[in-house]
């Protein structure tokens, strides 16, 4: 199949994905997930080049979008309360599925610290969806919940960005121009964002492009990754797009309407149904390897800071997605893994949203009204049922 | 008196719309408390960013926002005060049990009458009838 042909085709993928998920109230990241699978499968279609220049980058976006939407003043509020939470969400997992994958499936250590990445992650969106739909957002649990989720966030890419490097003489021009770029684009942006921005040529998105591209390059010329400076640098932005929210609106409808589609569908190519099927014990082992630690760390800590919803929190802490997804996809690209163990990987992170989110949802949802902010609508009380 | 509270459910539809006017004259005449009840579909599961949440949430809200200011401004015409809640979740089920722990004696809906999906599944004002532990008032 052509290139032109391959674009065509997941154009129209794209395009369904986005109708199908106004429709039905499912994310369109899961949608073209399982649109990419089925296109990979059924047409067995190669990934082509350009789809994966244009992923990684998507990738790298995502990365610095997740960082812009984290609440810096919660987080600073509530990092005490939640950075026990956090880092066991990340470390229990992670020890967990890397030491298993070494020891009994056979992995080799970079390999295996792959598996413990990609399922050490909690999905900050689907713990957000969650805690808006309960009003628990509003509450201090759900500050607490959230907070938690940055901790395990900054945790995973910190990890996807130290583990995997193997310095060359560019790491120190990789570092110097990542602090410069954190320090500096806080400073830069409001004279740069007034002086050229708010235009249709939209010079703000570009200059933002422009400096992922370069850590990006940076990155690979230092053999490592720039997840890391990327998710920091949208973290010490995320101030200035809570002041301009339109940026960060063009931001996201330039992002989701082109860059992110492809990233998704990319992951979703990649997986192989054969390789799921001939695995579905190693694909059950993942998620219970995965489950199990989440559950045996978060829950005790929950207890203590998040009752009465212990249970509904450590469920959401055992969410993963983006950052899962992202952390598979870096692992085929850079060879680390192949395509059998990313399916089961990229599978296990599918799974790993949708599970404990409806159980969480079915029988230990707070029961809440998420709109008392409404003008002329009464607030009802937070309770946990189930 | 035969009813003291009175719960209506509204969703914008016309069917709604009609049930709502049938309530307010309703409770001018006995002089009874009402409460508006809006129900809201779940927003995005599972989501990839923050971004594509807040966004649902947006038009939720917008949405919700404008049928309670719509709701009280002819509840304030009809000379009856108004309470609006807004809760998520499925409409037959979150009625009846806001009804029954509201302590409602009666419930107000409208009959929007989809011809497949009600022979199929029953309508929303079928299963609210069945479950609800008080009289239900379905407006066509």
């Amino acid at each position: 199949m052509s290139d032109i042909a391959i674009a065509a085709l997941l154009a129209g993928t794209i395009l369904l994905a986005s109708t199908v998920s106004v429709e039905i109230g499912l994310s369109v990241a899961l949608i073209e997930l399982f649109g990419g699978f089925v296109v990979g499968n059924a047409f067995s279609i190669d990934v082509p080049s350009w789809l994966s220049f244009i992923g990684s980058f998507a990738g790298i976006v995502l990365t610095f979008l997740a960082g812009a939407e984290v609440d810096v003043p919660q987080f600073k509020r509530e990092w005490k309360a939640s950075i026990s939470i956090g880092l066991v969400s990340f470390f229990a997992p992670f020890a967990v599925v890397g030491l298993l994958c070494y020891y009994a499936l056979g992995w080799n250590h970079r390999q295996a610290e792959i598996g413990g990445l990609a399922l050490s992650t909690t999905s900050l969106a689907v713990v957000y969806a969650v805690l808006v739909e309960t009003g628990l957002n509003r509450e201090l649990v759900g500050k607490r919940i959230m907070s938690a989720t940055f901790v395990t966030d900054i945790a995973t890419v910190a990890g996807l960005t130290i583990l995997f490097v193997s310095p060359t003489i560019w790491i120190l021009p990789f570092v110097l121009v990542s602090i410069a770029l954190i320090v500096g684009l806080p400073k830069l942006a409001p004279w740069f964002f007034s002086r050229f921005g708010d235009r249709v040529i939209e010079p703000e998105i570009k200059l933002v492009f422009a400096i992922l591209f370069l850590l990006m390059w940076l990155g690979d010329r230092a053999n490592s990754q720039a997840a890391l400076p990327a998710f920091v640098l949208g973290l010490v932005m995320s101030g200035h797009y809570v002041a301009h929210r339109k940026e960060q609106e063009r931001m996201r409808v330039v992002a989701f309407a082109f860059l992110t589609p492809f990233f998704f569908l990319k992951g979703g190519m990649n997986a192989s149904a054969h390789a799921l099927w001939a695995n579905l014990g190693v694909l059950a082992l993942l998620f219970v390897w995965k489950m199990v630690p989440k559950f045996a760390g978060v829950y005790p800590l929950a207890r203590r800071y998040a009752a009465p919803h212990a249970t509904f929190t450590t469920l959401l802490m055992s969410t993963g997605l983006t950052f899962g997804t992202i952390t598979s996809l870096y692992g085929l690209n850079a060879g680390i893994i192949d395509r059998t163990k990313f399916s089961l990987l990229i599978a296990v992170v599918v799974l790993s949203a949708i599970v404990p989110t409806a159980i969480a949802q079915r029988f230990f949802q707070p029961r809440a009204d998420r709109r008392p902010d409404l003008p002329g609508v009464a607030p009802a009380p937070v309770g946990e049922v189930g | 008196m035969p009813f003291e509270r009175v719960l209506v459910a509204i969703d914008g539809s016309e069917a709604s719309n009609r049930a709502f006017a049938k309530a307010l004259e309703l409770v001018a005449a006995i002089r009874a408390e009402l409460t508006a009840l809006a129900i809201e579909g779940p927003l995005p599961v599972y989501a990839a960013t923050i971004a594509e949440v807040d966004e649902v949430k947006r038009e939720k809200d917008a949405f919700f926002g404008g049928l309670a200011a719509r709701a009280r401004e002819q509840a304030s015409a009809a000379g009856v005060e108004l309470q609006v809640v807004v809760r998520a979740g499925h409409a037959a089920e979150v009625i009846s049990s806001f009804a029954t722990e509201g302590g409602y004696d009666l419930i107000v809906l409208g009959h929007k009458g989809h011809f497949l999906r009600d022979h199929l599944l029953g309508s929303t004002a079928d299963r609210v009838a069945e479950h609800a532990t008080c009289p239900v008032m379905i407006v066509r």
